[in-house]
Parts: C-alpha cells; sequence; structure tokens
C-alpha cells in the first residue's frame, strides 16, 4: 500500500546514508525520516519549518524528549514484547536463528550455520 | 596528535551522548566544548551528579586535562590530557595500586555508566588502568529507569569483544566486589567494583565481522539479587527458562544471592541498608565468533514486581534483541563502532541490525565522530543472506536484512605508547 501511494520504502541504506549525517535533522528525525514514518511528500522546506515547530515546543512545554538520558538498553514495551513472543509464529520465525532449528529442512538456514564454524 | 599547538574546540551543544563526546575528545586529543546541558530544564539545569563524577573520573585517569564547568553547569570546556592510567604514587592511594574513585549518594546510573567509557580509553591508556569504584553511588545492577547494562552484562557480553580488537580479555579483570542494586528512589547503592585493564595496546586491530551472525546455540546469564530471599533468583530463572528452553536447550543461568550492602548515612554514624532488589541479565551465545546478545532487567527500585515478571520480560527482551540481528546487538555497538573508528587506518566491517542502526545514539556516534575529523561510514545492505534474514523478524518487509557498516579507522592508536 505504501508503494502505491509513492512513497519511498523504508529501511533503505542509500535513505539512511544520506539522513546519517545531515546536521540539519535531528536523530530522531533521521531516524523517522528513514523508517518512513514522516510524511515523505512536503518538500524541504516545509520540514525545516516543522523542525523549528519542534524545538519551539520544546522550549516552552519542557518535552520529556529534550530531557531524555542516554541509554544503553533501549526502553522496550514489555506488553507488545510479551504479545509478540508468546505467539507461535514469532517464535517459530526466529527458530532459524538457533541452533536448534531443524536443518534438513531448511537449506537456507543450512548454508548460514554451515559457514560460521 | 597534530601539529597545531592549540587545535579548535569541537562544539557540540546538548546534554545527550555525554560520556561519549568525552571519550572520543581523550582519545582523538582535540578539546571539546559543550553548551546547552539540560539549559531548559527547569528543575535540573546543568550537570547531572553521574556527569560530574564521569569528569573527576576523566581527571584522574589523565595526566594535563583542564576541565571548566560554567556556573550553572550548564557549559564545559574541556582540554583533554595524556591517558596515563595508573601511575603509581599519583591518586593511586589503595593497596592494590588502583585509582579509588567514589560515586556520589545521588548517582542514578548504574556503574557500567562509567565503566562503558572507561574500558574505551584503558586500552590507549599509558599505564595500567585499574580503577575501582566504591562510595554510596555504586549501583552494579541493571537500571530500571535509565537503561544501563548490569556488571555482568558487562563482563560476559561487551568486554569479550575487545578480544576481537586484538585487545586480549584475558588480562581485563573485572572484579565485583559488593553488588548493590539502585536504592530507594533509584539512586545509589552500595557496590565496590574493580576494573583492572592490564591490555593496552599500540593500535588497535580493526574488525571484520560482515559475515552472519550465526546461530544462538546457548543462554548463559546471571540472575542477582541482594537482599532479598535468596528465592527470588530460581523463581526469575525458572520464568526466562519457560520462554526461552523452547528455542535453546542449554540455558545456565547462574544465581548470586549477597546480602543488602551498608552505607552510612550522611551526618550520622549510623549505617544503613541500601541497594535492595534483584534483576536477571542473560547473554546468548552464537555459533559465530564475537557475536553476543544480551538482555537485562531489574526490578524498580519502588518495588512492586514479581520475579517471574523480571524473568519473562528479561527473556522476551533477549529474543528481540536477538530479533534485531547483525552482529553486534545496540549495547555494545557504539564501543565496537568506536574501537573501529579509533584503530588502524583500515576499512572495517561490522554487520548490523536495522533497528541498531535505527537507535538515537549510533545516528549521534557517527555524526560526532565525524565532528571529531573521522570518516563517514558506508553503509549497504548485507547481501548474502536475502532469503535468510530477512525474513526473521516476521514482518513481512523487504528491508529487513541487516546493514553492513564500513568504518575507516583514523589511526589515532596509543599516544603515550607513542611518545613514550
Amino acid at each position: 500500500a505504501r508503494m502505491l501511494h509513492g512513497k519511498r520504502p523504508p529501511y533503505r541504506a542509500v535513505d539512511l546514508a544520506r539522513y546519517l549525517y545531515d546536521e540539519s535533522l535531528t536523530p530522531q528525525a533521521a531516524i523517522k525520516k528513514w523508517k518512513g514514518e514522516e510524511d515523505e511528500e512536503s518538500d524541504e522546506e516545509e520540514e525545516d519549518i516543522e523542525q523549528d515547530d519542534e524545538t519551539f515546543f520544546r522550549k516552552t512545554g519542557n518535552d520529556v524528549e529534550d530531557l531524555a538520558e542516554d541509554r544503553s538498553i533501549p526502553r522496550f514495551d514489555y506488553d507488545e514484547l510479551a504479545a509478540r513472543w508468546s505467539g507461535e509464529g514469532a517464535i517459530e520465525a526466529l527458530r532459524k536463528r538457533f541452533a536448534t532449528a531443524n536443518l534438513l529442512d531448511e537449506e537456507e538456514g543450512d548454508g548460514e550455520g554451515s559457514d560460521d564454524e | 596528535m597534530s601539529g597545531n599547538s592549540r587545535p579548535e574546540f569541537v562544539r557540540f551543544t546538548g546534554h545527550r551522548a555525554f560520556t561519549q563526546r568525552l571519550v572520543l575528545a581523550t582519545l582523538t586529543g582535540r578539546p571539546v566544548h559543550i553548551s546547552k546541558i539540560r539549559s531548559s530544564s527547569a528543575t535540573n539545569p546543568g550537570l547531572a551528579p553521574h556527569e560530574v563524577s564521569f569528569l573527576r573520573l576523566l581527571e584522574s585517569i589523565t595526566n594535563g586535562s583542564v576541565i571548566d564547568v560554567s556556573y550553572s553547569g550548564t557549559t564545559i570546556a574541556y582540554q583533554p590530557g595524556l591517558i596515563t592510567g595508573t601511575v603509581p604514587g599519583l591518586g593511586a592511594a589503595l593497596a592494590t595500586d588502583a585509582i579509588e574513585h567514589v560515586l556520589p549518594a545521588a548517582c542514578a546510573r548504574s556503574v557500567t555508566y562509567f565503566l562503558i567509557p572507561l574500558a574505551l580509553l584503558a586500552p590507549f591508556s599509558k599505564a595500567h588502568m585499574n580503577v575501582r569504584f566504591t562510595g554510596p553511588g555504586v549501583i552494579t545492577s541493571a537500571t530500571h529507569g535509565a537503561g544501563d547494562l548490569s556488571i555482568d552484562t558487562f563482563r560476559t557480553a561487551v568486554l569479550p569483544l575487545y578480544g576481537l580488537f586484538g585487545i586480549p580479555p584475558a588480562r581485563i579483570e573485572l572484579r565485583v566486589l559488593s553488588r548493590s542494586c539502585a536504592g530507594p528512589g533509584g539512586k545509589g547503592g552500595g557496590g565496590v567494583v574493580e576494573l583492572r585493564f592490564a591490555s593496552q595496546v599500540r593500535l588497535p586491530k580493526t574488525l571484520h565481522l560482515h559475515r552472519p551472525p550465526g546461530r544462538i546455540r546457548r543462554v548463559r546469564g546471571v540472575a542477582y539479587c541482594t537482599g532479598v530471599a535468596a528465592s527470588h533468583n530460581n523463581r526469575m530463572i525458572t520464568a526466562a527458562r519457560a520462554v526461552l528452553n523452547q528455542l535453546v536447550p542449554d540455558v545456565h543461568v547462574a544465581a548470586q544471592y549477597d546480602p543488602a550492602p551498608l552505607v552510612a548515612e550522611k551526618g550520622s554514624t549510623l549505617k544503613k541498608k541500601t541497594g535492595i532488589g534483584f534483576g536477571l541479565s542473560l547473554v546468548a551465545e552464537s555459533s559465530a565468533e564475537g557475536v553476543l546478545y544480551a538482555a537485562d532487567e531489574a526490578a524498580p527500585p519502588e518495588g512492586g514486581v514479581v520475579p517471574e515478571d523480571i524473568g519473562t520480560r528479561c527473556a522476551y527482551q533477549l529474543l528481540e534483541v536477538i530479533a534485531q540481528g547483525g552482529c553486534v546487538m545496540a549495547a555494545s555497538a557504539p564501543t565496537v563502532l568506536t574501537l573501529m573508528a579509533m584503530g588502524s587506518e583500515d576499512v572495517g566491517r561490522v554487520r548490523l541490525g536495522r533497528e541498531v542502526m535505527a537507535r538515537e545514539e549510533t545516528i549521534q556516534l557517527a555524526r560526532d565522530l565525524k565532528k571529531f575529523g573521522a570518516a563517514s561510514w558506508g553503509i549497504r545492505d548485507a547481501k548474502d543472506d536475502a532469503g535468510g534474514d530477512g525474513d526473521d523478524d516476521g514482518e513481512g518487509n523487504s528491508t529487513r536484512g541487516d546493514l553492513i557498516i564500513s568504518v575507516k579507522g583514523t589511526g589515532v592508536g596509543n599516544v603515550g605508547r607513542k611518545v613514550a
């Protein structure tokens, strides 16, 4: 659906290279753009205004974001995690990354596992 | 070191990435100027206690550093000196020839907040880097509010990575002499931790960790509780096993029980039990060398969480970290990327998950490194596993594979060893 709306697919390596050193974007904004969460249609000027708005709000509203500390462990939403990982499908999808996976059934996994040792 | 007698200040704003910027300044020898540190905060403007303490730590392990903090604490200027490490007879008051660094009781960060940057500086030190953290602010557990790693994760998942850079981990010793969780309000603890870093190198090797991350062979971990019933450990372990055992049978979690440390209260001779709590640290080891994923979870200092919840949360967090992929997890990515950038003038490659890359900390590190004169990172998709890794995350997105980040070293190396 995103492709139909003329949006670039998110998480592209090329896009990241472009945003990574763009000092006009805050890291948060760069990540948002890379993930495609921000509206792509708005042109550069509008985004600059958006940025100004954000900083403006931050100064007055004393935003939580501004006072965020550096973290080693990202903040996880544990309800969401529990919902995701209690499902069988997610566990099965991740099973490929474990040595217990049945190597005979999955050729692709086999190749991945054998060239590490 | 360039030939300029007084290089320009590298200027930053904001309080984020504070230790990272100071570490980079110390390693590259470039003075740094940070302004607007929490200047918009009405309640706590300026440097936080742990940041002041980190500055003191820098002062004690370097020679010739000049630190200027403005009256309000919102601006600092730092001119780095030489990383000397522990020089006998200079600040090393302890019998074990270690520098003693006392953390204040108001410190809300785990001791790994100091250890991670300290370990980054230590390979470039002139002499051995022996630092003992004491005082009423040493928290060895993970911190719930601040998201720091626990000392166990640091020891088992971050320190082994130094071996990949030709810095032998066998000569790095981390002694946990006394454990402590975060005290009341998440502040303070009573732990004692000693880092003895004896593997100083001239120049760290770079890293080629671009192979597929392999498969998880086993999970190790440490469950710790201080001052609460030792059965909490087993309850955490059982809950974590319930999640993990369906994927990996080889789960072994050690249980560590300690009585709560006693800390003297200010202005009285009475000692108070502090740092009561429990937590779990899990480390998944892959079949590929040097690929470790870790998860940390600790009970919040206000309590109200049963050990089973901590166990399952930690296990879920571990699964999530594994699903993020790459060869280096998010928590140790800054360490690896910084060492690569400071290492030999060679292009190293590391494979990172997209989620790891899409963190503010990682993006900020890339920008900070560039400001300190390092080359830009090269980014490309990891091609060799188009079918294998792409659908691991189960979100059906075509651009879900890992990224290969190429980092060119600056050849900074060990200034102390170069001169002396």
